[in-house]
């Protein structure tokens, strides 16, 4: 669990121009490491091993510096030199401490980190309405955290979410040894896990997504404006809201405390029910999404993490809005 | 019309086909990737068609499976639901 993994992307090339992979880039002993820390002296002195290693990387390891960079060069354009180090640094370092503080969870229990949640009574009237909901969040803070605090839901967690062969970190469950607490949909699956997701949402169940990263083909992608340069996000979601009436809650985790965590409702997005697929129709909703995730990044500038190529340019639009490859 | 040539007009018509005829329509093609090109969200949109035209619901992947194999399947499954 080395800061340069889990979310640091490899950054390799996918099919349909998919520019970053969730696969870890750590050794296990690198990672081993780090849960024997946490075994044998808690979260402070995994924390402790962590500076150096962030130090390290920081200091010798060029791709990390490159992937980190993509993301610092916008949030920090005026930033060079010595500063921008500095910057890569305090990121790293952020990654860092989400992944240890996610394995204390799953080691020493969910007493060991607090988890505050804004908007809870928004979230139950949601619930209530029993058309489903898209829980939309970003690869920012630690959503598997933020997540032990919507047991009070109480409806089934269903979440897309792909794992990649070769990961070696693990999730807080695992290292807790109980059963997976959400069920998960494979993007890669039958349909891209689309008719599970409908599927889900028509049981009034809770269907968990990622807004940030560009999954599928080109044409179910749309381009939002992000830090001031166009990059592609998928719209997805944005359908299953419109075809089944399910609210887009955007939901967002910081770190606010050496253990503590805030979850906080960003936005609800209403999507009418509209007809069709073109990105264009769908990209209102996205471009709310974005500004959300923006003001996000403007007041947790170091826990945003995704660290490939966003801003990589794509194919140019047709009349879907993108290209098919 | 018949079934099977009001879902070639249907699918034509609101998933943007516009480049194909009904009669170019492969009866068992694959539906989606190659055979008629269509994608995840095409699955998503393909649903709502059939329920809006049709009065069928495809409520899961259960069934919406083999019904979303090619023309000839999900003409089958709708007479089957509309016979129920």
């Amino acid at each position: 669990m080395s800061p340069s993994d889990a979310d640091m992307k490899t950054g390799s090339q996918k099919p349909d121009q998919q520019n970053w992979s969730s696969r870890s880039v750590g050794s296990n002993w690198q990672h081993q490491s780090f849960y024997l820390a946490i075994r044998l002296g808690g979260r402070r002195a995994a924390y402790l091993l962590l500076y150096f290693v962030v130090a390290y990387y920081v200091l010798f390891s060029r791709l990390a510096r490159q992937r980190a960079a993509h993301y610092l060069q916008r949030r920090f354009p005026a930033a060079s030199g010595f500063k921008r180090l500095c910057h890569c640094y305090q990121l790293i370092l952020a990654l860092g401490k989400v992944l240890i503080d996610r394995a204390v969870v799953g080691i020493l229990g969910p007493q060991a980190m607090a988890v505050n949640l804004d908007g809870r009574e928004e979230l139950l009237k949601l619930r209530d309405e029993g058309r489903g909901l898209i829980m939309m969040t970003a690869h920012v803070g630690c959503w598997q955290v933020a997540m032990s605090a919507l047991d009070f839901l109480d409806r089934p967690v269903n979440m897309l979410m792909r794992r990649e062969d070769g990961d070696i970190d693990r999730h807080y469950y695992e290292h807790a040894g109980i059963d997976c607490p959400y069920k998960i949909i494979d993007p890669q699956g039958y349909l891209g896990g689309t008719l599970e997701m409908l599927g889900v949402l028509k049981q009034g169940e809770i269907l968990c997504v990622m807004g940030d990263r560009p999954m599928g083909s080109e044409r179910s992608l749309v381009e939002i404006d992000f830090l001031g340069e166009p990059i592609a996000v998928p719209f997805s979601a944005y359908k299953m809201a419109a075809t089944t009436g399910a609210p887009i809650v955007v939901f967002y985790s910081w770190k606010n405390g050496a253990a503590s965590y805030r979850l906080k409702l960003a936005r609800v997005i209403r999507v009418p029910e509209i007809s069709g697929r073109k990105a264009e129709l769908f990209k209102p909703f996205a471009v709310e999404f974005g500004a959300a995730l923006e003001e996000y990044c403007q007041e947790h500038p170091y826990q945003f993490f995704n660290f490939f190529n966003m801003w990589l340019r794509q194919q140019p639009a047709t009349k879907d809005g993108y290209k098919e490859s | 019309m018949e079934i099977k040539a009001k879902l070639k007009q249907v699918l034509i018509d609101e998933l943007n086909l516009e480049d194909l005829t009904p009669e170019e329509i492969d009866d068992d093609a694959p539906l989606f990737g190659e055979g008629l090109g269509l994608d995840s969200l095409d699955a998503v949109e393909l649903v709502v068609v059939v329920q809006k035209h049709f009065g069928v619901e495809i409520k899961d992947m259960e069934e919406g499976r083999p019904a979303l194999q090619s023309i000839n399947s999900l003409t089958a499954y709708i007479k089957e639901k509309q016979q129920a």
